[in-house]
């Protein structure tokens, strides 16, 4: 569970704002906003990435901003638009990295942790790739890859910025499916930005949307997609 | 991260190949020096025997450079290559070896005892390789192009070698006779007295390598990604550069700067070892480094009846074409 409390975000001047607002776990939310609204500057603050400029954001009721460095990768796993360019990095790699929080100071795999990777493989039907290097995955496979390695560092939230961009209609279903399994089967908050109101619809009860004019952050339960697009977009 | 069999059969080869190379390297050479003279030399010492005199103060110190000037820079270039997440990265081409040389050449033509002594010329090569790793990370903060960071690199080098060249034409002849025969780089200025020394350094720079092994491997991510993995990367990155400017200085000082090996040879490794385990590759790039520049070694001792190649040039010949071999593969 993630609460905004009296929150202003941004760099050095407010991009966004909201009073009090709790994204809930167990399901998955969309935020949803203008090219340019603060979607990501939202995601990035609760990251801890970006300073707060005023009010707080808690995770399970603690404020981010006493999270120490070790404990922030329990509370919080961030999925980037972009897949990072790498040679000779496999997916079974990759996806283990997510455990990095959870192994020693060398960071040597314990047959658990590679037992994790497995299991989130083969629930995102990824398994027979783990052996491929990422360089020649699909776009859908290389964001499959990226949300199961969010899932085996086994963060109490997941945040993902723009997971189906990129993606064709089959892959944008398949992610949208994989998340809303993922938030039911492991009661974890999943917070994701999209475009994809259509999709988001079907998976989603709670919208995030950041206002075009006011730049005031709202949340609209079980929204029809007319209210979103009015509040978003001002399409009536 | 995976280990895989193919990993430890490759790592297995090199360590029962490196031995063999270097003892190779101890007996190439114009005089001819047969095993059991080695042994002795190693075992039963006699000063009064000229051949394990040569072994003793000539060979087996020459050999030892060539394994940490090869182990040294591999691990640099491979550190460098993931802190600035460019495959083409390396301590030379970044202009690490330009600050030590820089610090060398002012020390060496200062002419003030101290700076000229051994300790002084490490401490200045150590303090230079530092500072440019310093100015090379203020750039990276600056700039987010990969290319441009790699000019930034060529361009701090051309800069000192400018200032060096200045320097050479104010200074006297007995210091630019030194400063040009360290210039053109050789594993053979080091004696027995000061392996010592120069050993302890590198084991110390080797041993800080292996506290980075799990911080690197996040850092295959990006940086950003790495924060939120818990990586505090400001001082990470912090002990790369010293780790870095640790074996960088220390292979320049003594050796002079030597190309290309901090460029090549962790590319190959990666080609061949098909990971981003930094554990496999640092370890890899140690052992291969090494036998790397014995090779080398090897064929320039074969050579040295005919003619004599600088150990710098030697690695530029075959490592400039490798580098180029590289980019082409990447554009392909």
């Amino acid at each position: 569970m993630i609460t905004l409390k009296d929150l202003h975000i941004g760099y050095k001047h407010s991009v966004a704002s909201c009073s009090d607002l709790i994204i809930p776990e167990g399901e998955v939310s969309v935020l949803i906003g203008k090219n340019g609204s603060g979607k990501s500057t939202l995601l990035k603050s609760i990251t801890g990435e970006i300073p707060l400029l005023k009010g707080d954001i808690l995770i399970d009721g603690k404020s981010i901003s006493s999270f120490t460095r070790k404990e922030l990768p329990f509370a919080v796993a961030f999925v980037p638009a972009h897949f990072p360019l790498v040679d000779f990095l496999r997916v079974e790699e990759y996806i283990a990295l997510g455990r990095s929080p959870h192994t020693s100071f060398l960071g040597r795999l314990s047959p658990k942790d590679k037992n994790e990777v497995r299991i989130a493989a083969k629930s995102l039907g990824i398994d027979h790739l783990l052996h491929r290097f990422t360089s020649e995955l699909s776009d859908g496979e290389k964001q499959l890859s990226s949300i199961a390695r969010a899932i085996v560092q086994e963060s109490k939230c997941i945040l993902l910025d723009e997971p189906t961009a990129f993606l064709d209609y089959s892959n944008k279903v398949r992610v949208h499916l994989a998340l809303k399994e993922i938030a039911k089967e492991l009661n974890k908050t999943i917070l994701l930005s999209s475009h994809d109101i259509d999709l988001s619809l079907e998976i989603a009860e709670s919208f995030i949307v950041i206002e075009n004019a006011s730049k005031e952050i709202s949340q609209l339960i079980n929204p029809t997609k007319q209210e979103i697009l009015a509040q978003a977009f001002e399409i009536q | 991260m995976i280990v895989s069999t193919r990993h430890k059969w490759l790592l297995l080869g090199i360590v029962i190949l490196l031995p063999i190379l270097a003892w190779i390297h101890l007996t190439a050479g114009i005089i001819s020096i047969e095993s059991g003279t080695i042994f002795d030399a190693i075992f039963s010492y006699d000063d009064n025997n000229t051949l394990q005199v040569i072994t003793r103060e000539i060979r087996i110190p020459r050999m030892t450079m060539a394994i940490i000037a090869g182990a040294g820079l591999s691990i640099a270039g491979l550190l460098m290559q993931t802190l600035f997440n460019n495959p083409l990265a390396g301590p030379y081409v970044l202009g690490i070896n330009s600050g030590a040389s820089l610090f060398v050449a002012f020390s060496i033509m200062t002419g003030i005892p101290f700076l000229t002594s051994d300790l002084g010329i490490v401490t200045n090569a150590l303090i230079g390789a530092f500072i440019f790793g310093l100015i090379i990370v203020l750039f990276s903060e600056l700039i987010r192009s990969q290319i441009s960071l790699l000019l930034v690199g060529l361009m701090l080098g051309s800069f000192t070698s400018a200032i060096v060249s200045m320097l050479q034409t104010v200074s006297g002849a007995e210091e630019l006779k030194v400063f040009t025969l360290w210039a053109l780089g050789s594993l053979m200025r080091v004696d027995s007295a000061q392996l010592p020394l120069i050993v302890l350094i590198f084991l110390i720079g080797l041993a800080m390598t292996f506290l980075l092994v799990k911080p690197l491997n996040v850092l295959v991510m990006g940086q950003k990604q790495a924060q939120l993995m818990g990586i505090h990367y400001r001082r990470v990155r912090i002990l790369i550069i010293f780790v870095t400017a640790l074996l960088t200085g220390l292979i320049t000082a003594f050796c002079g700067p030597i190309a290309f090996v901090g460029l090549a040879v962790p590319n190959l490794l990666k080609l061949l070892m098909k990971t981003q385990n930094h554990g496999v590759l640092l370890i890899a790039a140690a052992l291969f480094g090494a036998a790397f520049v014995l090779v080398c070694d090897i064929i320039i001792q074969l050579l040295e009846n005919s003619f004599m190649v600088p150990i710098n040039v030697f690695t530029s010949i075959i490592g400039a074409p490798i580098v180029v071999l590289l980019v082409l593969r990447r554009l392909r």
